[in-house]
């Protein structure tokens, strides 16, 4: 067994000796013309694809990703299967749940869970130290950020799918009528706008507060009771622009916290998305000018 | 050719890092030495950009590492053996590495190979003993095929056997041009493979030198067993030697065994045992470190 020390042969191989002095430059540091190869902005852009390609191998590698979007299919199988044989009417408007109405029913809990992975695909790495490695092969460090965004953001576009999906056909097998399915295609696409966004969501918290419990529980409460609090005590044109808010007005659902006052206050599905993209650019910028000033370790 | 230039890192008002200034030869094995709390590993981790330094810099054939274009094909580093996710494979691991720095696939299979982990590539790291997780983790320093390791502790963990091996093949390492910068608290195992040395305490640099010059500061004793103790007590105080006796066994030190065999032998005295003791560079090491010691024990 032997280990090697820079093994690639070139045409200017280590230790030249010239007439008065000897060259120890390795040679995959030089140019053709000699000069020493430096990293330039175009270096660090083109870097951007085999960052993704790390990033995706770390992703799938983990039993636990599978295991995140194997609940959201089962959340969307059981919630339809629950919806159309225990509950069967809306509480609301007292009408008989359909599958055009009630697929999408489980994409909160999938956004709940996109958010979650997005925060560990960043926290473990921090807990095992293996953003240390990332950060010394890559000293761009937005670049990191770019490929982990741009990971996640595909593993939420698939979670809100498969939910959806899921969803949709346990609610036909479980008998539901098929409804009115005018609105079914801006509901699918705004809940994939949402649920990509949530998964990118949760890598700019995870990049903020770094540790696993509890940034998975810091978003968690904000989610299901920080905002209900607020939604339920704050004035409604203040609490139409809290992030989940928004989320709740893309899915066109109503939270425990809205009222007949924040339903009629709500913003268009657009400004919806444009709010919480917003949020979530928000989040990761703050994420990445800390993960710059903070030591990798 | 690594070049530290007066690298600096405060914590708050605690000064980690002080005025740091050394170079690390290629072709040879320099040891990174010092007591806890010396400022070793935040050296190392400015060394890799991990960590910026308030001052200084480090260049790597004059290049700062985080200006380079493909840092991990110049310098391979472990500062952690255990920065790896136990849920993933051997195999993945290194994979995502790879892929992070465009090195080939096939380079993955090569370096388990050269580390031994062949039959283990398909086992998640979460059960590997420390020994594996260290060959791992050298696994990833060999990625990119690069000129310089820099290792710290690398021998933790590690059978006789599996340092053994560490220790020849950075060697070889090394005598193919590398060069190899390496923390250590196993002072003799360093003592085994390292051309020089680079003492640290207190966050600041003690001494840069080869081990030789290290060795050299310690002081030789000289112990000699004679029935004249007294009278080679008297002799060897007129040449300017400190003695201590101690029943028939005299012990003289800063001096060497043939300097006290000839002033015995000038002055037909008998001499039943003559020895010559160097200190260890173990101990040379803790002299020159033990000022600065953060954590004493009591």
């Amino acid at each position: 067994m032997t280990i090697t020390a820079n093994p690639v042969a070139t045409a200017t191989p280590v230790g030249t000796v010239s007439a008065s002095t000897v060259d120890i430059t390795p040679s995959f540091l030089t140019t053709a013309h000699g000069g020493i190869v430096t990293r330039t902005r175009q270096d660090d852009l083109s870097a951007v694809p085999a960052a993704i390609r790390s990033e995706w191998i770390k992703l799938r590698s983990l039993r636990s990703n599978r295991a995140i979007f194997a609940f959201t299919v089962v959340a969307g199988i059981v919630m339809s299967f629950v919806l159309a044989t225990f509950v069967k009417t809306d509480p609301y408007d007292h009408q008989p749940f359909t599958a055009a109405g009630s697929f999408m029913v489980s994409s909160w809990l999938t956004l709940a869970m996109a958010v979650i992975a997005g925060i560990l695909h960043f926290t473990s790495e921090v807990q095992h130290g293996t953003l240390a490695n990332s950060v010394a092969a890559q000293p761009a460090r937005w670049v990191l950020v770019a490929a982990k965004t741009t990971v996640l953001a595909g593993l939420g576009l698939a979670m809100g799918a498969a939910g959806m999906i899921a969803g949709y056909a346990s609610a036909m097998a479980s008998g539901m009528d098929i409804g009115d399915t005018s609105g079914i295609a801006a509901t699918i696409g705004w809940t994939l706008v949402l649920t990509t966004l949530g998964a990118m969501l949760g890598v700019g918290v995870g990049m903020i507060i770094r540790h696993s419990s509890a940034a998975v529980s810091a978003a968690l409460v904000w989610m299901f009771v920080v905002e209900n609090l607020i939604r339920s005590t704050a004035p409604a044109s203040v609490a139409r622009f809290l992030p989940f808010s928004a989320a709740n007005g893309l899915l066109n659902i109503r939270s425990a916290g809205d009222t007949a006052a924040t339903l009629a206050a709500r913003l268009s599905r657009t400004q919806d998305a444009f709010l919480f993209a917003g949020i979530t650019t928000a989040v990761i910028a703050i994420g990445t000018v800390l993960l710059y000033r903070r030591d990798a370790d | 050719m690594i070049t530290v230039s007066h690298l600096t890192k405060r914590y708050g008002h605690r000064v980690a890092v002080s005025g740091m200034t050394f170079d690390v030869a290629a072709g040879r094995v320099t040891g990174f030495v010092g007591p806890n709390g010396a400022g070793k590993s935040t050296t190392m981790r400015m060394m890799v950009g991990l960590t910026r330094p308030d001052h200084g810099d480090v260049r790597y054939h004059g290049v700062s590492y985080t200006r380079l274009q493909h840092p991990t094909r110049v310098v391979g580093s472990v500062l952690d053996a255990g920065a790896m996710h136990p849920g993933r494979t051997a195999r993945e691991h290194l994979h995502s590495m790879a892929a992070l720095s465009s090195i080939p696939a096939r380079r993955v299979d090569e370096v388990l190979h050269e580390v031994g982990l062949d039959t283990a590539a398909g086992q998640r790291a979460g059960g590997f003993s420390l020994g594996m997780r260290q060959r791992l983790a050298l696994a990833g320093a060999l990625l990119g095929q690069p000129d310089v390791l820099l290792l710290d502790e690398p021998s933790n963990g590690l059978d006789p056997d599996g340092i053994r091996w560490l220790r020849n093949s950075l060697s070889e390492f090394a005598n193919q041009g590398g060069t190899v910068f390496v923390s250590s608290h196993l002072i003799g195992e360093l003592a085994m493979f390292a051309d020089d040395l680079v003492v640290v305490g207190g966050g600041k640099l003690l001494a840069a030198e080869p081990v030789a010059a290290t060795l050299a500061r310690g002081e030789t004793t000289v112990v000699v067993r004679t029935p004249d103790a007294a009278d080679l007590v008297v002799l060897l105080d007129r040449h300017g030697i400190t003695v201590s006796i101690d029943g028939d066994r005299l012990t003289a030190k800063g001096t060497t065994l043939t300097a006290v065999a000839q002033i015995a032998f000038d002055h037909r005295i008998q001499v039943v045992e003559i020895t010559e003791a160097s200190r260890s560079l173990e101990e040379i090491l803790l002299d020159m470190t033990g000022a600065s010691a953060e954590f004493v024990a009591a």
